[in-house]
């Protein structure tokens, strides 16, 4: 039993238990502080040798308190130490997917997309007719612990043979590669071992070259499109002068051989260290990881599109930035292009909108058209794909268990021309996306999950 | 300010305020309780004297008003609560008898005086350094609990405490050859913060064999009873009414 002395002055709020004290003749009152939080009204949430007169709080809920009781004539009934079967008396749960990363193959008419919630490839008929009030029928899902696939946030399909590259954000560093005619529970066809923290990806078809940003290092691996295992990156994007700040999509404009790439804005300086105290993150030719971060030299700066040569390598300064309030940049997340147009798509998590900005701007510019409101269906953006054979948009929403699909020319509250849906229209959607701290704010009873 | 990749937060509900660390720009941001929205954070702790690298777990002593952040080279920082901008921490945890091994979850026990660290112990093992609460510099443990018995193989999440009775809910990622993804040996243990050496955990939840795949963070309901898991495989929320423990 631990007893602590009442101090001259404790923060208002405090539960404290007092009890008569024998020791050294007179009986004595003292106090001990048991919590500094709410306590359960029965009285009992301290050890039982302290014969406490209850908490400050206990009086307040006499229903609740008789509720309690029952409780816990019930729970006399269980098993002591040993609750590894007891089941959640709630569960917060998505039944449905949650689209993140969606691509069309065309040569095949199909429509791809990854799902951060039950870690899911889903194959549709790219005209997949779905009915009001259903769900789309998928042809193929691939899916199942085999398949490695979790929270992914990057899909490529290979223009030739449909091969489905996916990537793994930051709970597998493996970047999963299947072919076309995947389904079920399988092994990757082709896995490489990444950095930590991949997100967006882009493949130059000509050089044969596959990219991959890196959120925690803020970085960009460059790879042969065709590596697999824990074959290196041939190059590394990375340092202070690049301007990379969390960076999330990418895309390539082949035409005028550029590279864009989306940040959220947080970054801080890396200098290799030599000796790490424990270096827990790396392989040859990685980008330096946060074992390499420089303690201090954070900033939290906003949001921002970079664009940078298509070959660049090492400490390069971006060629241009597009940042600034003006931009309604929010957490831009996917990214395409249209080389034809020269206009760049930005899925715009944050601001629950798509962005699209003329592909030459700078600094801090307005977009050139937004598809925002709530015709549009756009809820938490991720993912954005630009099929140019069909000339449709496909937008991937995290926020409400829809892809939906635009003319690339959409601008304002305009309706998708028809959406992909996971699940039945006005379904609750938690929202969780690999939920890892929780807290309890027992003011209000609520739940906080960071995701 | 808020990055999409958080791994710690706590609600000090004296003050009515949570704080989170931003890993990638290393600082520390405490919101009022009640924000929503597009709100800036109340104060923000960043700058190069803080000595922040890459902030991923945190706990807050709402008690005695101070936030220990752990760091990847070995350190536990501790700020007093309300500072903000490039302050530097008021004292520090680190050297080699800390046996801290860094960026592990730390939980801090303002009512008992005690600071509970995960720490390293090779390939498939992890264990928990229990310190006073107001220890600095290169000081050993007052108790690690750790070893086969403990079935400690791998931490989860951040882990909590419950003061008024002494215990330590930890989850804990079992082995197995999904183990990156999912494992069925995975549980939420309880362990005594009089424990020391190899000790099983006193009480098992979730698992093994149980509802639990991957399970993350612990919150605790304390006045209805409940503690709250997540769980990274099932990417859910589960609610678990468990009085044997309060």
């Amino acid at each position: 039993m631990f007893r602590k002395s009442l101090r001259t002055a404790l923060p208002a709020g405090l539960a404290l238990a007092a009890w008569l004290g024998l020791g050294g003749g007179f009986p004595r009152p003292v106090a001990r502080l048991i919590s500094y939080d709410q306590l359960s009204p029965d009285g009992e949430a301290c050890e039982p040798s302290a014969p406490t007169v209850g908490s400050l709080m206990a009086a307040e809920l006499p229903l609740r308190n008789i509720l309690m009781q029952t409780r816990i004539a019930l729970d006399a009934a269980w098993t002591p130490f040993d609750a590894s079967q007891r089941k959640p008396e709630r569960t917060i749960r998505d039944p449905y997917a949650a689209y993140s990363a969606v691509a069309v193959d065309s040569n095949h008419d199909e429509v791809v997309m990854t799902d951060e919630n039950l870690f899911n490839i889903w194959v549709y008929d790219r005209n997949v007719k779905t009915s009001p009030g259903k769900t789309s029928e998928p042809k193929r899902i691939i899916g199942g612990l085999n398949t490695k696939i979790e929270f992914q946030c990057g899909l490529y399909i290979d223009p030739v043979n449909g091969d489905i590259y996916a990537v793994n954000n930051d709970t597998i560093d493996t970047l999963v590669i299947f072919s076309r005619k995947a389904v079920g529970d399988v092994k990757p066809d082709r896995e490489l071992h990444t950095p930590h923290g991949t997100f967006g990806i882009a493949v130059d078809e000509e050089k044969q070259e596959l990219f991959l940003t890196v959120q925690h290092d803020s970085a960009i691996v460059v790879y042969k499109k065709s590596a697999q295992g824990t074959e290196a990156p041939l190059r590394v994007v990375q340092g202070d002068r690049t301007g990379l700040a969390d960076p999330h999509g990418m895309a390539l404009d082949n035409k005028r051989g550029l590279l864009y790439v989306t940040n959220h804005g947080s970054s801080h300086s890396v200098r290799e260290n030599p000796s790490p105290r424990r270096r827990r993150e790396g392989s040859p030719g990685f980008p330096l990881t946060r074992d390499d971060a420089v303690p201090g030299s954070g900033k939290i700066g906003p949001p921002s599109i970079t664009v940078y040569p298509r070959d660049a390598q090492g400490d390069v300064s971006a060629l241009r930035t597009i940042q600034g309030p003006r931009t309604q940049m929010n957490w831009p997340t996917g990214l395409a292009l249209d080389e034809d147009r020269n206009e760049i798509f930005v899925a715009n998590d944050g601001g629950n909108s798509v962005l699209v900005f003329d592909a030459n701007a700078s600094g801090d510019v307005a977009p050139l058209r937004v598809i925002r409101g709530p015709a549009s269906a756009v809820s938490n953006p991720t993912g954005i794909f630009l099929d140019k054979k069909n000339n449709e948009l496909w937008v991937a929403n995290f926020g409400n268990h829809t892809s939906a699909v635009y003319r690339p020319d959409a601008n304002g509250d305009a309706a998708p021309l028809r959406v992909v849906r996971s699940a039945p229209p006005n379904q609750p959607v938690p929202g969780l996306g690999n939920p890892h701290p929780i807290a309890y704010d027992s003011k209000r009873e609520q739940l906080l999950v960071p995701n | 300010m808020l990055g999409r990749t958080m791994h710690g937060i706590a609600y000090d509900s004296l003050h009515d305020e949570f704080t989170v660390p931003q890993q990638f720009g290393q600082a520390i941001l405490t919101y009022r309780g009640a924000a929503n929205g597009e709100e800036k954070p109340a104060r923000v702790i960043i700058g190069p004297h803080t000595g922040l690298d890459a902030p991923e777990h945190l706990d807050v002593d709402p008690v005695h008003n101070e936030i220990f952040v752990p760091t990847r080279y070995g350190a536990i920082l501790v700020f007093p609560r309300g500072s903000a901008g490039d302050v530097a921490p008021i004292r520090t945890i680190q050297g080699p008898n800390t046996m801290i091994t860094g960026d592990a979850p730390i939980a801090v026990d303002p009512v008992n005086d005690l600071l509970i660290v995960g720490g390293s112990a090779g390939r498939g093992q992890v264990r928990l350094l229990i310190f006073n609460r107001t220890d600095s510099g290169d000081v050993k443990p007052k108790a690690v609990i750790g070893g086969p018995r403990s079935h400690l193989y791998s931490f989860g999440g951040p882990f909590a405490v419950l003061p008024a009775k002494g215990e330590i809910l930890v989850s804990v990622r079992g082995p197995g050859p999904y183990a990156e993804l999912s494992s069925d040996e995975a549980f939420v243990g309880v362990w005594s913060i009089k424990d020391n050496g190899d000790v099983p955990p006193k009480w098992t939840i979730g698992g093994p064999h149980g509802v639990l795949r991957m399970p993350r963070g612990i919150a605790l309901d304390v006045k209805n009873k409940n503690m709250m898991v997540s769980d990274k495989r099932l990417n859910a929320v589960l609610t678990f009414h468990f009085p044997e423990i309060f």
